[in-house]
């Protein structure tokens, strides 16, 4: 009965694999465009820009609002009546880099607002211009700061990306239950996604507590 | 004091905070490489006029002038206009305020090439012969958390120094520091001194503006209450509130 089970299981490593590819890629070119976005709007809000700071406040607190599975069904059903269709995988990455792009403004301006004021001071009484404050003194430091959280959030939308399988994403979760259709297996299947999922979030919440304390080296007294 | 030998001066420079008025219309002129010496009690507008020099703060009303160069506050300063006062005068914090995140050595070689153009190169040079004046050289490459307090300000004031400031403004360089840190600190200060820079000190150590200083201002309430030659001040107070000050400050 066992070694049925692993059998079973060698026979789906391969389209679950597959899946899993696709949870990566989705996951990371979400997180591309949406940590770009997020530093813009993080930056727009320290700089206090009053041009940008009303509709980026709206963009962060829709984005954060909304549960990332209404996100996904409002991109890809709700664009295309206004005239913007996207392909799922398109729709599955606009929807994750909004999600990504509100969250992350906000752990990036956490960041940026706790680099302490003594040194913006220190680099204006010095007569460094605003950019090459904020260039070399206040995004290292600050990104610096807010990159475990984001890394912790990086591994949170990996997992949140199971829930393109809504739009028949062929990701991970999708594969797992177009085989355990098939099957009927649902348990096992699903119970091998899991380890899949979970062979990649635990060593990489390993890593980010490694590299978090590699971080905080020189800035500890 | 003429004022065609005064390097820097203020007039009727006043700064309000919500209604309450932190500096009240002081006017002050300091001579080249002069050494001035500022007191007073807690909150008594000290450090609001130190940072309205450089424009840290910008004054409500008054004028700062700074080596023949006028900078009326009332209006809006131009950021070239800050840039250049802030090249000529450096300022030193009571929290060092290094950046942690680079070497000692980019402390102090970033602002140059930043703010003055200069190659790396040439900023390293600069910022060596400076470490090595204030007794850092071997800290060159040492992040500022793996130095101790004195260290880092003196590292702070090789950074200032390394602008080419005509005028240095301290704001209690030493009142974070153990006693015997402070000294070094204070060491490199006097040092400065004799080198004809001029400096405008506010400092709760009264050896040093006894010893250093060719003035000695105590404020109260925002306003210069007196000034004149340390020792006299220290001596023969003309007010009660500068004799209760200094009778409290010498206690400690
Ligand atoms: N940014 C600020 N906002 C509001 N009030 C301020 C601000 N900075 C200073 N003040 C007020 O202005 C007054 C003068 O403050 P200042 O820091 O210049 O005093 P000080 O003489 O340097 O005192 P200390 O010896 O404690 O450093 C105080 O009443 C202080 O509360
Ligand atoms: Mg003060």
């Amino acid at each position: 009965m066992k070694s049925a089970i692993f059998s079973d299981w060698a026979e789906w490593l391969p389209r679950l694999l597959d899946g899993l590819w696709v949870s990566v890629q989705v996951t990371g070119l979400s997180l591309i465009i949406g940590l770009a976005a997020g530093l813009l709007l993080a930056l727009a809000a320290f700089a206090r820009t009053r041009l940008l700071t009303w509709p980026a406040i709206l963009l962060v607190e829709i984005g954060r609002g909304m549960p990332a599975l209404v996100m996904l069904q409002l991109v890809y059903f709700g664009l295309p009546s206004v005239g913007l269709t996207l392909e799922t995988y398109a729709a599955v990455v606009l929807a994750l880099s909004l999600t990504t792009a509100a969250y992350t403004s906000e752990i990036i301006r956490a960041g940026l607002r706790a680099v302490p004021d003594g040194e913006l001071e220190a680099a204006d009484a010095l007569g460094m211009s605003r950019g090459d404050v904020m260039r070399f003194v206040v995004i290292p430091q600050g990104l610096r700061i807010a990159l475990p959280t984001l890394l912790g959030f990086a591994i949170l939308i990996f997992q949140i990306s199971s829930l393109a399988f809504s739009l028949g994403l062929p990701e991970l979760l999708s594969q797992a239950y177009s085989i355990g259709a098939a099957t009927f297996r649902y348990l096992d299947v699903l119970t091998l996604a899991g380890l899949l999922y979970l062979a990649v979030t635990i060593p990489a919440g390993w890593l980010v507590a490694r590299f978090e304390r590699r971080l905080s080296r020189h800035l500890t007294t | 004091m003429n004022q065609a030998e005064s390097i820097l001066s203020l007039r009727d420079v006043e700064k309000t905070f919500a209604g309450h008025c932190a500096v009240d219309g002081v006017s002050l002129d300091v001579a080249r490489g002069e050494v001035v010496a500022v007191i007073g009690p807690s909150g008594s507008g000290k450090s609001t006029m130190l940072r309205c020099i450089n424009l840290l703060e910008v004054p409500d009303r008054g004028t700062i002038t700074v080596d023949g160069t006028d900078l009326d506050t009332s209006g809006t300063v131009s950021a070239r206009d800050l840039t250049q006062l802030r090249r000529r005068v450096g300022m030193v914090f009571q929290s060092f305020n290094l950046f942690p995140h680079m070497t000692v050595l980019r402390n102090i070689s970033l602002p140059q090439e930043r703010v003055l153009g200069r190659s790396r190169d040439e900023a390293d040079r600069r910022s060596m012969e400076l470490l090595e004046r204030v007794g850092l050289q071997q800290k060159a490459d040492a992040y500022p958390a793996k130095c101790s307090g004195g260290q880092q300000q003196r590292v702070a004031i090789a950074r200032a120094l390394a602008l080419d400031p005509e005028i240095m403004l301290f704001d209690e360089p030493t009142s974070a520091l153990d006693p015997e840190l402070g000294l070094e600190v204070l060491a490199v200060m006097r040092q400065l001194a004799d080198t004809g820079m001029t400096m405008i000190v506010v400092t709760h150590e009264i050896h040093f503006a006894a010893t250093v200083a060719d003035r000695l201002i105590v404020m109260a309430d925002g306003r210069i209450l007196e000034q004149g030659p340390p020792q006299q001040v220290l001596d023969d107070p003309q007010h009660a509130r500068t004799r209760t000050f200094l009778s409290a400050i010498k206690d400690r």
